[in-house]
């Protein structure tokens, strides 16, 4: 029989982590019901979901190929360089966003049936991700444009994934307190985003920025993601031995802080939903 | 296990701050902060409470509006971590609590209670053998496979009572006792309800139905301010109410 006893202390991120696991079939039911939505009920709903990565890169194509172009390493086409770090930065934006707001907006179930809200913010990445999965078709096409192809490396995918869905789930239920705690949170994290955006070289190679600026953007853990995913996916960049340690590190540091945060903070924010 | 008690609330104490403006921004933050005026005020939901609830029991809570009562109730749900004090809950629980949180209008009927019966507890191999049963209950079978955004209102309210009560639960938790649909429907609620109350577990019932409370309750406190000011045989609890009331 279970037992609630208030009284018994929790373990800072591990009996959340627990939590999360004995559940895990409400969590396959939730990443159903976020793709059943997105796709099933409408028929262009893979594509639909496809159209912002695609018309972002379509976009910054058109404003940046001519700029560019030239500063690629040899052997680099622009498009798919270019699509790889759109489709990453929208795994990241979506990923981050959607965990939050599942949590912030979920107010209607989560003070009236006890349940791990942490549940709710990885099957919001988890869906996400799949979403990514999708955004590897048209990438595919556009790597054979240009006469390559996804590469040996894509095994390796599975572990940026990963990373990714650790990162964006820590991330985002530190930013879930946020936007319940303070109303005008969301459009100052927009901004935060954007700015972020500005400093992954998604539109720019790394190359091309003078060596202080360059160490800034070195700074930015979505640089490292960036960089592993053109390698893993068509070789579009070379990922050092580095990048892939800050990805993997960043990651998991992220992750547990963010369970910490949280796990912290949600029996003081709960009471004001 | 030697108690028979299934609820054991002991000197709980809900407080949390609340900003004196209605909502809380950053901006007003930054200028509190710089003002060093924090507009923060402690607000107790629920001060001090002690009390049991055996197996068979029905406890009543009664009181005004905003005393306390929906908070009592999410803090046995575990949706609320008391502040200070011990809770103990041996056992399920099935809250109806504003039935149907978590249904979603683009789902269809049957997926709806995959998900809902989850996010209350049930394991999902289990729930997946209850859905016809459940849709029986309810009378959708034939809407099962629509969304339900096609669903009336009743619709809906009757999927959900039929779901949440599916399961027989160690504690019960009532918030306000139900009655949804149409008449037939209304009256085969009210008799699974009673039937769950009866059927040995504790129940928490509260409501502003002073006649439900005698007829139903096995005991009842009053909350004021989120204090108990009276507990024990309904009928006194009811009487020491309504002499506050006047």
């Amino acid at each position: 029989m279970q037992v609630y006893d208030s009284a018994i202390a929790q373990t800072p991120v591990i009996s959340a982590l627990k939590g999360v696991w004995e559940k895990r079939s409400l969590l396959k039911l939730l990443v159903a019901r976020d793709l059943t939505v997105r796709y099933k009920r409408s028929v262009i709903g893979i594509w639909w979901s496809l159209l912002n990565p695609l018309f972002t890169t379509a976009v910054m194509f058109y404003v940046f190929n001519t700029v560019f172009k030239a500063k690629l390493p040899d052997g680099q086409s622009f498009l798919p360089y270019l699509l790889s770090g759109v489709l990453t930065m929208t795994l990241f934006n979506q990923g981050l966003t959607m965990a939050a707001d599942s949590i912030a907006s979920g107010a209607g179930v989560l003070t009236k049936v006890y349940v791990r809200p942490e549940i709710f913010a990885f099957s919001a990445t988890i869906s996400s991700a799949i979403n990514f999965l999708f955004g590897l078709i048209p990438l595919t096409v556009v790597l054979m444009i240009f006469g390559k192809h996804p590469g040996f490396k894509t095994p390796l995918l599975a572990v940026f994934m990963v990373c990714m869905c650790l990162f964006s789930t820590g991330l985002g239920l530190m930013l879930a307190i946020a936007y319940v705690n303070f109303d005008d949170s969301r459009s100052l994290i927009g901004i935060l985003l954007l700015a972020l955006q500005y400093m992954t070289p998604v539109f720019y190679p790394i190359s091309a920025l003078g060596p202080h600026t360059q160490k800034v953007i070195q700074f930015n853990p979505l640089t490292s993601f960036v960089a592993v995913f053109r390698d893993v996916f068509g070789g579009n960049a070379h990922a050092t031995g580095g990048e892939w340690i800050t990805m993997i590190i960043t990651s998991l540091f992220f992750f547990v802080l963010g369970f910490y945060v949280f796990g912290r903070k949600w029996p003081k924010v709960v009471a004001k939903l | 296990m030697s108690t028979d008690n299934v609820v054991e609330v002991t000197d709980v104490t809900l407080a949390y701050r609340r900003t004196r403006h209605r909502v809380s921004s950053l901006k007003q933050t930054a200028i509190d902060t710089i003002n060093r005026r924090m507009a923060y005020e402690e607000f107790f939901a629920l001060n001090g409470l002690s009390f049991t609830v055996a197996r068979g029991e029905t406890l009543s809570v009664i009181g005004r509006n905003g005393a306390g009562k929906s908070t009592l109730l999410k803090v046995l749900a575990r949706v609320l971590p008391p502040t200070s004090g011990r809770v103990i809950v041996r056992g399920s629980v099935a809250p109806m609590i504003e039935l149907g949180a978590g249904f979603n209008p683009e789902l269809t009927g049957a997926e709806n209670i995959m998900l809902y019966g989850t996010l209350l507890g049930c394991d999902s191999k289990t729930m997946q053998g209850r859905i016809e049963a459940i849709a029986d209950w309810a009378q959708l079978t034939e809407h099962l496979d629509i969304p339900i955004r096609a669903y009336s209102s009743g619709m809906v309210a009757r999927l959900a009572f039929a779901t949440a009560t599916d399961t027989t639960p160690d504690l019960l938790l009532i918030d306000e006792v139900l009655s949804v649909g149409d008449e037939d429907f209304q009256t085969r609620s009210k008799i699974r309800t009673e039937q769950m109350m009866n059927s040995g577990c504790a129940v928490v019932l509260v409501t502003h139905d002073l006649s439900a409370v005698k007829s139903m309750a096995t005991r009842a406190i009053y909350l004021d301010h989120g204090a108990m000011k009276a507990s024990g045989d309904p009928q006194d609890v009811i009487d020491a109410y309504h002499a506050d009331l006047k």
